[in-house]
């Protein structure tokens, strides 16, 4: 009995979940968040429109100087999730393997690959940048909205040993032990976003005692969400080497100052600056080009000349990277994104996503899927017409 | 049959006629000088090699909005104005050619609102101070954020700047011409001059020499004090001297060598400003337009009289419409060497073909005369608003690098515009369907049925190339920026269409729309088009302080506004009777409300 009714409850949630009607329902309110997402664009930034409505699980409404919420909408997530479930459990449930329905397959299970490629690219797509200036190499990218607390011991003139702390860590706070190394570091303040000037008598004393913290006034500020904004972040840093404290420092991505102290022969940088990734190879900028068209100021093309060495596999190549026209290289593409110092240094994007070929076959999926299943119906309509006409002459 | 077969080959050659119509008439213009040989010389700007005839519709079209000019009681094509602006400047001082009508910049320049909405550069000289230090406040505003006077007084002033520097590309205002400025080259004030002259002049005459690319008189002069001789200043002097003095003979005798000059220095670059002049003779979209209006016409009156022999007739303009439509396009590809789409502009045009392709094939499987009608009004529509879009200048303008590349351009854009006049034309069919039902007196459930099957094979269509048109375009972003998908506006806009048409068929096949249902989905999707076609770019505008003065804004309103009612229309029972029965004070009754697929 118990068991009937289960069953005959479970076979309800199935059919509604599987139903076309919630599909429907599903596409609509994309449509709702899609259409929200592009208008909020205006007043929020695409990422601040983007975090709202489509990575989100509700979209939450605070009326004009309301202190209280209530969710409007569901987001982007659920309603992107349940269409996926809808539409591969319907898929699965309800059509067959019949060549007439071939089209349907291709283009569903495209329609799935493409929204699963970009639940991968959300999650596991790195976004960095390298910057360097003609003549100059670089080997390692830097996280664009990510930062790192870097000690360096710069002792030997031949090569730095780095360690990097993530944000993360910072702002858990508490106290960090530098591994291989006799320091120890003590998170006093961490802050996402702050303005820095020179401090003046007014300003309160600052907590800095050591580089050239104590010369500067810090005021934290809320993080940026506009698209060309990026934050300032600063923090306090208790240095210990050994049990000896080597004062707070006060370290932020707005100094440029380098700041450091000795222990035990041995010299160290301290410094907060994007999280570096290093590469097992190096690009030199050997030309940086920009052309812009006779008389005018539009921009013809940007590209970069680099030379890329990769001791590991001996190679040693020049590759250009210019507008559309990427270099793929070990996991990684490097974008020409932008340029500066009078033409000088070039800034390339640099971008890791192991799910970067799913659009790619998820589009030849779908188009082939359609192209299929429409021949199909066209078919179907030709013989019913050739069949109509029939019938008319049979009439008269 | 006799008769008809001779009202078809009448309208052929009325066709061929109104499609040649650019190439009659007269070429002398004023003074008596050739004023086509004219257009086709050579100049430099905006990153190309344009004829000059392109330059001064471009211009005037900036200027004034239109391609013609009245002056002296007779209307002035663009070349012959130009000839003034640069010839003779006092004369062109005198040609109303701004619109000013924004009362608060009338206000500005003490000047009541009146029916008068052009002025002439002599009227506004006095006030080109106020105006500068009141445009260059404003231009420190972001241009989304600016008021409506704000972006007003930016417009015009640039206008006028514009023209100045048209007028400064000869000479320095108040001058005695090029032939003066050319006998003071070699002292130092003439050099002085020659620096102001390359700073303003609007574009490049010169075409180049062994020692440098194209040159402007300003620049030539320079390079005439530095040792290159630069033959061309010669010719342009002698061209005002005879001008001035009416001697066409002289005129044209120096075009001619100076398009001689011309072509042994660029020859590639002077075959496609030859061409180009061509084209613009030709007005393909133009002439299209009219065409398609005839045809149109001819169509509505084949319902109510002789349908035999109107239909033959209305294929014909339709045919010739499609023709000029297409040589059109074909030409512009090739003047570019790009892919048809490139911007807006263009967009439209495209849109429209493929919008006019597709009825014309629709009426060639159903023979209902309804393919016919989508495929004229389409054609017709879209040449007109690509005719208020040309008003931004040069619509072959250089593409900027990131949109650089020819095979995305063919690719993702032309993939797209298709599914949009896809849309376009399902919208289309889907308000013939809703006027019909309204405005005939009984309905044939078949031609319903007709309809209906030609509006669900469009969607599907529509949502083929609209998906892969989207997806490629992701593709390009990951090609040249590094993501697939942003969710920037643009393609937010195309992701709206590829959803509203999935709905669509989705409900269709679950059997929670029929023809009815089908009919008004599809007009809604018309709207969703436009907007994401044109709505999404002007985000930061429509929303902001530009607001319901912006003409684009309006336009898109408007239309909205109209999908609105087609959309009533559909929805409402058929020979819908609300309003008589309002009138007679009498309780709603819908005669044949019976439910209707």
């Amino acid at each position: 009995m118990n068991d009937q009714a289960n069953k005959h409850w479970g076979t309800a949630l199935l059919d509604a979940l599987t139903s076309l009607k919630l599909a429907i329902v599903l596409l609509t309110l994309l449509m709702v968040l899609v259409l929200a997402c592009t208008l909020a664009q205006v007043d929020l930034g695409t990422h601040g429109a983007v975090e709202r409505y489509m990575r989100s699980w509700l979209v939450w409404w605070r009326p004009d100087g309301a202190s209280w919420s209530i969710p409007v909408l569901p987001g982007g997530a659920p309603v992107g999730g349940l269409l996926i479930l809808n539409l591969s459990v319907a898929q699965i449930r309800r059509l067959q393997l019949t060549w007439r329905k071939s089209g349907l397959w291709l283009l569903h299970i495209g329609l799935v690959l493409l929204v699963a490629g970009e639940f991968v690219s959300a999650m596991l797509q790195v976004d960095a940048r390298l910057t360097f200036e003609e003549g100059h190499s670089a080997n390692f990218v830097e996280r664009t909205r990510e930062y790192e607390l870097a000690v360096v011991d710069t002792t030997d003139a031949a090569y730095d040993d780095e360690y990097g702390v993530p944000q993360s860590l910072l702002l858990a706070g508490g106290s960090i032990a530098i591994a291989k190394t006799p320091l120890q570091l003590k998170v006093v303040a961490y802050m996402r976003n702050s303005e820095l000037r020179n401090r003046t008598d007014k300003d309160p004393k600052s907590l800095a005692t050591a580089g050239v913290g104590p010369e500067i006034a810090v005021q934290q500020l809320p993080p940026v969400t506009a698209d060309d904004a990026q934050d300032t972040p600063s923090a306090l840093i208790d240095v210990h080497a050994d049990g000896v404290s080597k004062g707070v420092f006060l370290v932020s991505a707005g100094i440029s100052a380098q700041q450091g102290f000795s222990h035990a022969g041995r010299h160290y940088r301290i410094d907060l600056r994007l999280r570096r990734e290093y590469l097992p190879y190096s690009l030199t900028l050997k030309d940086f080009s920009h052309d812009v068209y006779p008389g005018t100021d539009i921009p013809k093309n940007f590209s970069s000349l680099v030379r890329l060495v990769h001791p590991g596999s001996s190679e040693d190549r020049t590759v250009l990277i210019s507008m559309n026209q990427p270099l793929r290289f070990e996991g990684r593409t490097f974008y020409q994104s932008s340029f500066g110092k009078n033409d000088t240094l070039s800034v390339l994007q640099v971008v890791q996503n192991p799910g970067w070929l799913m659009p790619y076959v998820s589009c030849t999926l779908v188009t082939l899927g359609l192209i299929v299943h429409f021949s199909f119906s066209l078919g179907r309509l030709q013989r019913r017409r050739v069949r109509a006409a029939a019938a008319a002459v049979g009439a008269t | 049959m006799k008769g008809q077969r001779w009202l078809v080959a009448l309208t052929a050659v009325t066709a061929t006629l109104i499609a040649a119509s650019g190439f009659f008439g007269d070429r002398k213009g004023r003074q008596g000088v050739d004023v086509v040989a004219f257009g086709e010389l050579p100049a430099q700007e905006g990153g190309r090699v344009k004829p000059i005839d392109t330059l001064a519709r471009n211009a005037l079209l900036m200027i004034r909005s239109k391609q013609t000019v009245r002056a002296d009681g007779r209307t002035l094509s663009a070349s012959e104005w130009l000839l003034d602006a640069m010839f003779r400047p006092q004369l062109a001082d005198t040609y109303a050619i701004f619109v000013v009508d924004d009362p608060d910049v009338l206000g500005l320049m003490g000047m009541p609102q009146s029916a008068e909405r052009y002025y002439s550069f002599d009227k506004l000289r006095d006030h080109t101070g106020k105006l500068q230090s009141q445009a260059s406040a404003a231009r420190r505003v972001d241009p989304k954020q600016r008021t409506r006077f704000q972006a007003a007084v930016v417009h015009l002033f640039d206008r006028l700047y514009l023209y100045y520097r048209i007028k400064h590309t000869l000479q320095i205002e108040g001058g005695a011409g090029l032939s003066d400025e050319l006998a003071r080259a070699h002292t130092q004030a003439g050099q002085e001059r020659a620096q102001a002259i390359a700073e303003l002049a609007y574009f490049r005459v010169l075409p180049p020499t062994a020692k440098g690319g194209w040159r402007n008189i300003g620049e030539g002069l320079a390079a005439l004090h530095a040792g290159t001789p630069q033959p061309g200043l010669e010719l342009y002097a002698a061209m005002q001297k005879a001008y001035v003095a009416g001697d066409g003979a002289n005129f044209d005798a120096a075009v001619a060598k100076m398009l001689a000059l011309g072509r042994a220095a660029d020859p590639t670059a002077l075959g496609i400003a030859a061409h180009e002049l061509q084209f613009n003779r030709a007005q393909p979209f133009y002439n299209g337009m009219v065409l398609y209006v005839a045809a149109l016409l001819v169509l509505f009156a084949s319902w109510a009289w002789r349908p035999q022999t109107l239909r033959p007739v209305a294929y014909v303009l339709l045919a010739a419409g499609l023709l000029l439509h297409t040589g059109g396009l074909v030409s512009r590809t090739i003047l570019q060497g790009r892919p048809p789409v490139t911007n807006l502009y263009s967009s439209a045009v495209f849109v429209g073909w493929g919008a006019a392709v597709l009825g014309a094939v629709l009426e060639r499987l159903y023979r209902n005369g309804f393919g016919a009608v989508v495929a004229a009004a389409s054609g017709f529509v879209s040449l007109i608003v690509a005719h208020h879009l040309a008003a931004d200048g040069d619509t072959m303008e250089m593409m900027r690098a990131v949109l650089d590349s020819n095979f995305w351009l063919a690719t993702h854009v032309i993939t797209i515009t298709i599914g949009y006049s896809g849309t376009f034309v399902a919208g289309a069919i889907a308000a013939g369907w809703a006027i019909r039902r309204h405005a005939l007196r009984s309905l044939d459930p078949e031609a319903g049925k007709a309809l209906a099957s030609m509006t669900y094979g469009i969607q599907c269509f529509a949502l083929l190339f609209s998906f892969a048109g989207t997806v490629l375009g992701g593709i390009w972003a990951d090609q040249s920026w590094g993501r697939f998908w942003g969710w920037d506006p643009k393609e937010n806009g195309a992701l709206l269409i590829v959803l509203w048409i999935a709905i669509v068929l989705h409900a269709r096949w679950g059997g929670y729309i029929r023809e009815r249902g089908l009919m008004a989905m599809s007009i809604a999707g018309m709207a969703i088009t436009a907007f994401s076609w044109f709505g999404v770019n002007m985000l930061g505008v429509g929303l902001h302080s530009y607001g319901f003065t912006d003409k684009a804004f309006s336009a898109l309103a408007a239309f909205m506004g109209l999908c609105l009612l087609l959309l009533g229309l559909s929805l409402a029972p058929p020979r819908f009777r609300l309003v008589r029965t309002l009138a007679a004070g009498l309780p709603v009754q819908h005669g044949a409300a019976t439910p209707h697929g």
